[in-house]
């Protein structure tokens, strides 16, 4: 054991605020159950390596949280406060340790599951899988500047180009020609997405989000909060 | 699809769908969301049952399908950790431990986001199905509850029906967002 009370050199992402620790556990038990389930659909081993990956990284959030947590703790209310904080946080932990059990399926026999893969593709949000045609105007933006998602309610949770697979890819991604996108989305919405990625369609490329309107959505909601709440206590 | 498959698909898309109202109660830090996740987790008890005493069936008529039924029972267990998660969640929100403000940043902050809006008479939602407006196509957002007067629909389908004064609670990316209470307050007529 370290002398040195500074060391924390067992926990990864000690730098990271709990606000932000938080919304990456969130994020990340999101992302995780999504692949999981992909990785049963496809029959992808890389897939299921990604969730234990992703189970990895949420255990080291996990413990980082309570760190930081129990480190600012300094009142009764802090206390209480904080321990509504580490639940959800062990929530979105058990999520990921779910996703990873999930993708554990995946060393069975496949011809014990062909099932699966009928079931899922039933499910309302479906997982399905897109190539991008040459003639696509997609080409060449990134995915956060087409606000795919937005668009379309489709979300990309993998793509695979030349350089291989990227399994839940940055916003910064480029799509290029060729890529083939797995994503999670309504049946209405991969069909509207095809469109785009077969080039038939032009794609509307959506404003950026204008501050102002953002703000004076962000007061909107405020009252639409409020009357939610205030309706409750009468 | 048989009978057996279609209830575990029932299991996986109510858990998820409890996991979102989960976050929404949490970030509204609203009891009556929470409670409704409890509901389901009671719901999926039952259905769990279910298709534990079909899968037993199956495999005492046809030694066959004994790998496909462990297989059934591992998803489901998988499955039913996730609706448990959920069910933590609301706890938090049902022994009022909610408060803490980083709990409802975290969720604004986080890639997909939880927002309301309400419909407004002259909105281009009013009167309309989700089936006849499909807004998580146009827009990325999907609801998962609609407060009506003093009620709640929670997870509304296709047939369900959008009316003036409806708050709705949606899911989705937060590029999603502006567009989704444009159409909501009635400022953008255009779909």
């Amino acid at each position: 054991m370290s002398d040195d009370e500074n060391d924390v050199s067992g926990l990864n992402h000690v730098d990271m605020s709990v606000r932000e620790l938080l919304t990456e556990m969130k994020d990340t038990s999101e992302v995780i159950t999504d692949l999981a389930y992909a990785s049963l659909m496809y029959n992808s081993q890389p897939m299921a390596d990604k969730v234990r990956g992703l189970e990895k990284d949420m255990d080291d959030l996990k413990y980082s949280i309570r760190y930081k947590v129990l480190m600012s703790c300094r009142t009764r209310e802090d206390a209480r406060q904080l321990s509504g904080l580490l639940e959800v946080a062990s929530a979105a932990d058990r999520i990921s340790d779910a996703a990873s059990e999930i993708v554990g399926l995946l060393n069975l026999p496949a011809e014990r599951r062909p099932f699966i893969s009928e079931m899922l593709s039933e499910s309302g949000e479906k997982i399905r899988i897109l190539r991008v045609k040459p003639q696509s105007d997609m080409i060449g933006n990134t995915i956060k500047k087409l606000a795919v998602e937005a668009s379309t309610g489709c979300k990309i949770i993998a793509l695979r180009n030349r350089h291989g697979w990227t399994y839940d890819p940055d916003d910064e991604q480029k799509i290029h020609a060729a890529d083939d996108l797995i994503v999670r989305g309504t049946d209405e919405g991969a069909d509207r997405l095809s469109q785009f990625t077969e080039g038939q369609e032009k794609w509307e490329f959506p404003d950026p989000i204008d501050e102002e309107d953002a703000e004076e959505d962000a007061d909107d909601e405020e009252s639409i909060e409020q009357e939610l709440r205030g309706d409750e206590e009468e | 699809m048989s009978h057996l498959e279609s209830m575990l698909l029932e299991l996986k898309d109510t858990s998820e769908i409890m996991v979102d109202l989960a976050y929404s109660s949490l970030l509204y830090d609203n009891t009556e969301i929470a409670e409704e996740v409890v509901t389901l987790s009671g719901n999926l008890d039952e259905l769990a049952n279910h298709i534990q005493d079909e899968a037993i069936s199956l495999g005492q008529a046809n030694p066959a399908d004994v790998a496909r039924v462990v297989v059934i029972s591992r998803l489901q267990a998988s499955i039913m950790d996730i609706a448990g998660a959920a069910e933590h969640i609301a706890d938090v929100v049902l022994r009022g431990l909610a408060e803490h403000p980083v709990l409802a940043m975290s969720i604004r902050d986080a890639d997909t986001t939880i927002c309301l809006a309400k419909v407004a008479p002259d909105s281009v939602l009013a009167g309309k199905t989700f089936g006849e407006i499909s807004l998580s196509t146009r827009c990325g957002m999907f609801v998962i509850a609609i407060r009506r007067d003093k009620d709640y629909i929670f997870g509304p389908g296709r047939n369900n029906r959008m009316e003036a004064g409806d708050i709705l609670i949606a899911r989705g990316p937060e590029e999603g967002e502006g567009y989704f209470k444009d159409l909501a307050d009635g400022t953008e007529k255009e779909l």
